[in-house]
């Protein structure tokens, strides 16, 4: 659909080092590099810093062998060489919230040798998010981060901005909910490419900015006309993915991708805060709360469920994991969500995604998926 | 026996330059009809990355195929695989009502009113050269390798295919072939003339199985020998693919490989299945396929009226 409506998406997206800058000219704040989607990026908006989460390139490179393996997750590689490439060097801190191990290991090599990087936070989230205490430990570990924050700027961080902030990023998951449901219809008004392009935009433009974009969108979105075949309705599932280009091709082949469970889309933004005095509290709970990453999901696999129903309600007729080599949470959680999935009606495809995917084999795999759902008429 | 021959006579040190990967093309028409009586003649293109075939199917029925090695470009090799049948029974274009193009080249197939892929197109293919009872194929091509699941109309009901590496395909049995200085055709007869059955090579990636195989030789291998041990390595290679996707009887290989029984028993060997039989050439499954589904959709435009 050439309507130009998600152009500024686009835009912001092959452009985000340069949006970065600008925005750091424009307002003198401190930009900070975040890895992993757990990292609560309300305590940096509060303190007037820009939240710009590390993402991959797509492209060879030969820097990170020296620091991490090699048998460690392309992101995780891909993302350490955009920092040890200089790519991030507007940003003067970097922070994560842990999540999985190997992506542990690339954190503590980018801190160590970016050079650019003048301040490092780790922020010590438990993994096991179904235990209470966990809930307690976490928001003291938010506590700690806003104690931190508070140190290095000199400025106190105040329940109010807190929660100003809390808003403006609750505004904004809850504006990202709304255009996903576009892709409900039986004629999406947004396809994947697009989505992709607005969920992975949220995690390092500025959030009020971001919010405007969608509002526009949003007002736009009830008149617009639906030029394409929407095809057979897949869904992905997977780690993070801003792979455009494969996104591009399965939407180009006879298919549209109408929901994800990702960490690039639904698992970012799906749930907004819960009402509550402790504003810290209601920071920390929502990342507790959020769609789970296999990281944070046991003893009970709370994901199985969600992504059924994920499916169910977006009239998924395949799924299509995006397995990144090497990922051992997503790895360990795909014989149980396939076989889920496949006893639910729902047929899978696993396909192994690298730094840089081979377009065309993974071409034959959707088509061949798209003619196991449609062949009858060959028959 | 040939324990001990030819040892040393390595590909590098031959001044003659003979092809012995060159398998053989061939092209082949039913006699016993006459292609102006069909009602409905439709054609498969098979543009794979390494033989290209065509096939001819006369009212559902196999009537004629060509196949030979694929070009430089996909069109070319389309046209040139059509021209070798067609030619050989005075058919002209227009005189083909429907053309499917599958396998690697599959949409720059020219005159092609449509494009498959060559998983449902194997599947199908199977279907007709096996019978209904085919469930899991495995299609051993040039530069891939296909572990396919069917019902019993040849629909696909589940597939994987390998990753990134051509170890394990037609490719890599060509460049033993050279290597050896031993014609493809032999190898897997060759491959069973040993006294004892040896380990699989370690490596059957297709540039470093080389210099593996050197080093085999250089140990005292013959050279019946380090084929056997690439052959078997490429079976279990195949087999770690079937295995997961699951292997149903009514076990049928379709491709290049299924020529060479160094391979394909050794495949049914490690499954502890025979694999169904069939008097059709192999390697032309993917492009019968694409030309039965290609009279399929003709008698359904038909029904429509």
């Amino acid at each position: 659909m050439n309507d130009g409506l998600f152009d500024q998406f686009k835009e912001w997206y092959e452009k985000r080092h340069d949006y970065a800058r600008a925005w750091k000219a424009r307002t003198g704040g401190q930009v900070v590099a975040t890895m992993c989607t757990y990292s609560p990026e309300e305590l940096l908006i509060a303190a007037g810093m820009l939240p710009v989460r590390v993402l991959g390139a797509h492209e060879p490179q030969n820097v990170t062998e020296p620091h991490i393996f090699g048998m460690f997750c392309p992101f995780c590689r891909d993302s350490l060489a955009q920092g040890l490439l200089g790519r991030f060097d507007y940003a003067e801190g970097v922070t994560l919230t842990q999540s999985c191990i190997q992506y542990r290991q690339a954190y503590s090599s980018w801190r160590q040798n970016v050079p650019t990087v003048k301040w490092d936070y780790y922020v010590a989230m438990p993994n096991d998010v179904q235990s209470p205490h966990s809930r307690k430990a976490h928001r003291a570990e938010v506590q700690a981060f806003r104690v931190f924050l508070q140190t290095l700027t000199g400025k106190e961080l105040t329940d109010d901005m807190l929660r100003d902030a809390l808003a403006v990023c609750d505004e904004n998951r809850r504006l990202l909910r709304e255009l996903f449901d576009y892709r409900k219809a039986d004629e999406p008004r947004v396809t994947g490419v697009e989505a992709l392009y607005a969920s992975i935009t949220a995690q390092f433009i500025d959030k009020r900015e971001h919010n405007e974009m969608l509002k526009k969108v949003l007002a736009a979105l009830p008149a617009r006309k639906v030029t394409r075949p929407t095809g057979a309705r897949f869904m992905t599932i997977g780690s993070e993915n801003d792979d455009v280009a494969f996104m591009a091709m399965v939407e180009s082949v006879g298919a549209t991708i109408v929901i994800d469970d990702q960490c690039s889309g639904t698992r970012y933004f799906w749930n907004a805060s819960k009402a509550d005095d402790d504003v810290v509290k209601a920071i920390a709970e929502r990342y507790c709360d959020r769609p789970a990453c296999p990281t944070k999901d046991y003893p009970s696999h709370t994901r199985f469920q969600h992504v059924l129903d994920l499916a169910k309600e977006y009239k998924v007729q395949a799924a299509v994991f995006l397995q990144q080599k090497f990922c051992d949470p997503h790895e360990g959680d795909y014989p149980d969500l396939k076989r889920h999935l496949e006893a639910n009606g729902i047929p899978t495809l696993f396909l192994e995604f690298d730094i840089t995917n081979p377009i065309g084999p993974f071409r034959i795999r959707i088509e061949a998926m798209l003619e196991t759902l449609s062949e009858e008429e060959l028959f | 026996m040939n324990a001990g021959i030819d040892q040393g006579t390595l590909a590098t040190a031959a001044p003659e330059k003979k092809e012995f990967w060159r398998w053989q093309e061939n092209t082949w028409y039913d006699e016993t009809k006459n292609w102006k009586d069909a009602k409905i003649i439709t054609c498969g293109i098979d543009v794979g990355s390494v033989s290209s075939q065509a096939v001819l199917v006369c009212d559902g029925e196999l009537y004629g195929y060509n196949s030979m090695r694929t070009g430089s470009n996909s069109p070319d090799s389309a046209k040139n695989a059509l021209a070798g049948i067609m030619d050989k029974i005075g058919m002209k274009l227009e005189d083909i009502h429907h053309v499917i193009g599958t396998g690697y080249g599959r949409v720059n197939v020219p005159f092609a009113h449509k494009a498959i892929t060559e998983i449902a197109c194997h599947a199908r293919g199977a279907n007709y050269m096996g019978g209904n009872k085919v469930r899991t194929i495995l299609d051993m091509g040039g530069q891939d390798c296909k572990a396919i699941h069917c019902d019993e109309k040849g629909k696909v009901t589940n597939f994987l295919m390998n990753d990134k590496c051509a170890a394990g395909t037609g490719r890599g049995m060509e460049v033993i072939s050279d290597l050896m200085q031993i014609p493809i055709a032999e190898l897997g007869p060759r491959s069973f003339e040993v006294d004892e059955e040896p380990e699989a090579v370690s490596s059957i990636c297709v540039v470093f199985a080389k210099s593996e195989a050197l080093a085999l030789l250089k140990a005292g291998y013959t050279k019946n020998k380090v084929i056997a041990a690439y052959c078997q390595a490429m079976a279990e290679r195949v087999v770690s693919l079937l295995e997961r996707i699951g292997v149903e009887e009514g076990f049928f290989i379709t491709g290049g490989i299924a020529k060479n029984p160094g391979v394909v028993k050794r495949i049914e060997k490690l499954l502890g299945i025979k694999a169904v039989d069939t008097k059709i050439d192999s390697q032309i499954a993917g492009a019968l396929g694409a030309a039965l589904f290609g009279y399929t959709l003709m008698q359904k435009q038909a029904a429509k009226g």
